[in-house]
């Protein structure tokens, strides 16, 4: 194998456990976005457009969707002839198969796929963030400083500080200190969870690490202390721009909104693309009875009744006389005559049936609000089919298919 | 249908779309808010499970080859045959004729060397979805030498340009005449056709030989006698594009339906090159009804009964009604459009009033600004 200079691995394991019903299925990466996209999208088109041909996405949990949709890596122009695009599940070893333990020891247990492209350096990435970033940026920093390891990050409100890993650097850069979600943060500088190592380096403490019963095997926990103890130098790369890590129900819909209400995410960037596996799908039709306002609208939707404030997702059907606001509706959903969705996230494939109301205000509503569902916003779960005369209040989830008619009266779930 | 080599033919010396073909073949025409009119030929011989196609060009063949590339798009881009696009082979012996005889002579090559059997020959000036396979299946059960799929639309009927066929109870074509049909129960050529490839080679040399150039007229008009020629109906939904007014009359008639349902089937789809454009965005004001709309277009202003391609701009203010805008074409404040067809990357600028007329549409070339 020709030796190269970089390549990325992409943790792509995680449940998104706070993501609710939309996570049942698929990986947090796996996570529609944006109309057309899937979250993963943008490490793989960062990559892509930094000039990073091999790209090793580490899968975990639900990882049948994410398989399938990266394939070949062909739509990331990543079907190539040295490197490309390569899913590493776990797998068996001898007689000591196991799971991936944390985020090093995913790296670690793909040691050897390492070693068969040789890099000199390595990024590693996490799948389930929004942002674009040119990497060779970093690279670049990377080599003038002579770092070990270079840590992408990002100013952050105070007050959210303590979800991230928080870390102090001096005037030039060097980071003297490193905190993994800290109660009380000393810094505003949050790391992105995106990193470039220095092979060897690496691989000495990946090893160490694992010979150490105690540890959590995870780089914020354990990787960076122990380097940083050790006096090794490691840099902060700053970033400004867009950056979103969309963990809950409120911050996916949040940042789809972002789409229509524009953002410093700027999608239609000639240079700098976000590409997508497509399903080859006709144009939008918006027949004579449509309304939409204030909208992103996608290939094959097909649009009759009223939409404000929303996204929808490909293949989408409003029928007319249905009318959805303030809500996210994912791919290949039908929201039929008369219904109306408000402040929502509808998962794919969902059937929402004639005249059933989802999030609509009401105190009175029977079903606890969940715990996930903040800020009022209604979730339904994919393929979910919805029929009879039912109201469903804001905050709540609906993961089974529901079917009641009621003489007289409308049901209120 | 891999014992079947498509053959794609691409237009040339198109005068009747004027300023839309001017600098383009006339299978690069733009149309359905996404696609060139090649695409429904190509994806029909595709989902058909052809896996040989070959295009030949001629002039202005950049559009085409850029939007073709290496057919992945149509998933021809294979190890065994795919997508072969095949320009023009200039020589003293053709430099100065043009007729499709001498194109195929020029890809004669290409012919011998594929394996498959049959040939399916067709333009591409029709949007429609079929799967050819009961194309083949009705040239080997009536024994025909060259099947020709036919239509009784009346678009057909009626052109100018059009290829009647008069055909025996059994289907057999007794007599073809070239224009609009001047008799009852003709049926017209679609321009499709389907024969074994050794009687088409056989067919090229002889033309050549005798200084022949069109393969309709030389082949076709003047072969009944020579050559059992069937006219295989096609009863599904064909728009036929040959002229501006059939252009914009039949991009108009996706507007129905039933048309669209037709002609997007689900189960066949029709491929076409992904642009990865974000989705259409929709401003406060945007007031859209009865309408095509691609991805990547930002639209605040009215939009009735129109046809707008990818990436294009309606800013406030702004009326299109009745028209077709292609591709990154910019339309700025207050502007009205009626039964005008905008090229691609188009710019009106604000204020202007353009109003065409159904049967007569205004038609604005390629990066002009109005």
């Amino acid at each position: 194998m020709r030796q190269s200079d970089c390549i990325a691995m992409i943790l792509a394991g995680g449940q998104g456990s706070r993501l609710g019903a939309l996570t049942k299925t698929l990986a947090k990466p796996a996570v529609h976005y944006g109309g057309k996209y899937r979250i993963i999208d943008f490490a793989l088109s960062n990559c892509a457009n930094s000039g990073i041909n091999t790209v090793g996405v580490l899968t975990q949990y639900q990882p049948l969707e994410l398989n399938t949709y990266i394939g070949s890596g062909q739509p990331w122009d990543m079907d190539r002839l040295n490197g490309g695009a390569f899913i590493l599940p776990p797998y068996v070893k001898g007689k000591s198969g196991e799971w991936y333990k944390g985020t090093a020891n995913a790296i670690y247990q793909n040691k050897q796929f390492i070693d068969r492209f040789d890099p000199k350096r390595i990024l590693i990435l996490s799948g389930d963030h929004i942002y674009k970033m040119d990497y060779r940026d970093m690279l670049r920093q990377h080599e003038q400083t002579k770092a070990a390891l270079t840590i992408a990050v990002i100013e952050v409100p105070l007050e959210d500080a303590s979800r991230y890993g928080i870390l102090s650097a001096d005037e030039n850069k060097r980071i003297y200190d490193f905190a993994e979600k800290p109660e009380h943060p000393r810094s505003t500088l949050a790391s992105m969870g995106i990193y470039i190592f220095d092979r060897d380096v690496m691989m000495n403490y990946l090893s160490a690490d694992e010979s150490d019963p105690n540890s959590s095997n995870d780089f914020g926990h354990d990787i960076i202390p122990a380097m940083l103890a050790d006096g090794l130098p490691v840099y902060a790369y700053t970033f400004s721009g867009y950056w979103k890590d969309v963990g809950t129900i409120k911050s996916l819909w949040d940042a789809n909104m972002d789409i229509i209400n524009g953002s410093d995410l700027d999608l239609n960037d000639d240079n700098w693309r976000i590409y997508s596996r497509h399903i080859d799908l006709p144009p939008q039709v918006v027949s004579p009875t449509a309304e939409i306002r204030s909208s992103a609208v996608t290939e094959g939707c097909s649009v009759a009744g009223t939409v404000e404030n929303s996204v929808l997702f490909s293949g989408v059907t409003v029928e007319a006389g249905a009318v959805v606001r303030n809500s996210i509706v994912m791919p290949m959903s039908i929201i039929r005559r008369g219904a109306c969705v408000d402040h929502s996230i509808i998962s794919h494939d969902a059937d929402i049936g004639e005249d059933v109301v989802i999030g609509c205000d009401s105190p009175n509503y029977p079903l606890p609000p969940d715990p996930l569902c903040t800020d009022g916003l209604s979730l339904v779960g994919d393929n979910v089919r919805i029929r009879g005369n039912v109201r469903i209040g804001r905050g709540t989830t609906v993961v089974r298919s529901i079917e009641v008619y009621r003489e007289g009266e409308d049901t209120l779930l | 249908m891999n014992d079947t080599l498509g053959i794609i033919m691409t237009g040339f010396g198109d005068s009747a779309l004027g300023e839309l073909t001017q600098m383009r073949a006339r299978a690069a025409l733009p149309v359905c808010g996404r696609y060139r009119l090649i695409d429904f030929t190509l994806s029909n011989m595709v989902n058909s499970g052809i896996t040989n196609v070959g295009v030949p060009t001629t002039s202005h063949y950049r559009s085409l080859m850029d939007h073709l590339g290496s057919g992945k798009e149509w998933d021809l881009n294979r190890k065994l045959y795919g997508l072969f696009i095949l320009p023009p082979y200039l020589s003293h012996e053709n430099g100065d004729s043009c007729g499709d005889i001498d194109i195929l002579n020029g890809i004669m090559d290409y012919l011998t060397r594929s394996k498959q059997k049959y040939v399916l020959l067709s333009g591409s000036d029709a949007i429609y979805n079929t799967n050819y396979s009961f194309l083949r299946e009705f040239h080997i059960s009536h024994n025909a030498d060259i099947s020709v799929l036919s239509t009784a639309q009346a678009s057909y009927l009626s052109s100018p340009h059009g290829i009647q066929l008069n055909c025996r109870e059994d289907g057999s074509v007794r007599e073809i005449e070239l224009g609009a049909a001047t008799f009852d129960g003709a049926r017209s050529s679609m321009g499709v056709y389907f024969l074994e490839k050794d009687l088409l080679c056989r067919c090229i040399s002889r033309c050549v030989s005798r200084g022949f150039h069109d393969f309709v007229r030389d082949v076709l008009l003047h072969g009944t006698s020579e050559n059992r020629i069937f006219s295989c109906p096609y009863t599904g939904y064909v728009g036929h594009i040959d002229s501006v007014s059939s252009f914009f009359r039949e991009s108009m008639k996706l507007l129905d339906p039933k048309v669209y349902a037709e002609i997007f089937n689900p189960q066949a789809p029709i491929y076409t090159k992904v642009k990865d454009q974000i989705p259409t965005i929709y401003g406060p004001r945007a007031k859209v009804k009865n309408s095509i709309i691609a991805d990547g277009c930002t639209i605040n202003g009215t939009v009735e009964n129109s046809i707008v391609f990818r990436g294009v701009e309606i800013n406030e203010g702004s009326t299109v009604t009745n028209s077709i805008v292609m591709q990154q074409s910019q339309i700025q404040k207050d502007v009205v459009l009626d039964c005008a067809v905008l090229d691609k990357n188009v710019i009106v600028r604000h204020s202007r009033r353009l109003i065409g007329q159904e049967s007569y549409p205004i038609v604005i070339g390629k990066n002009a600004v109005v």
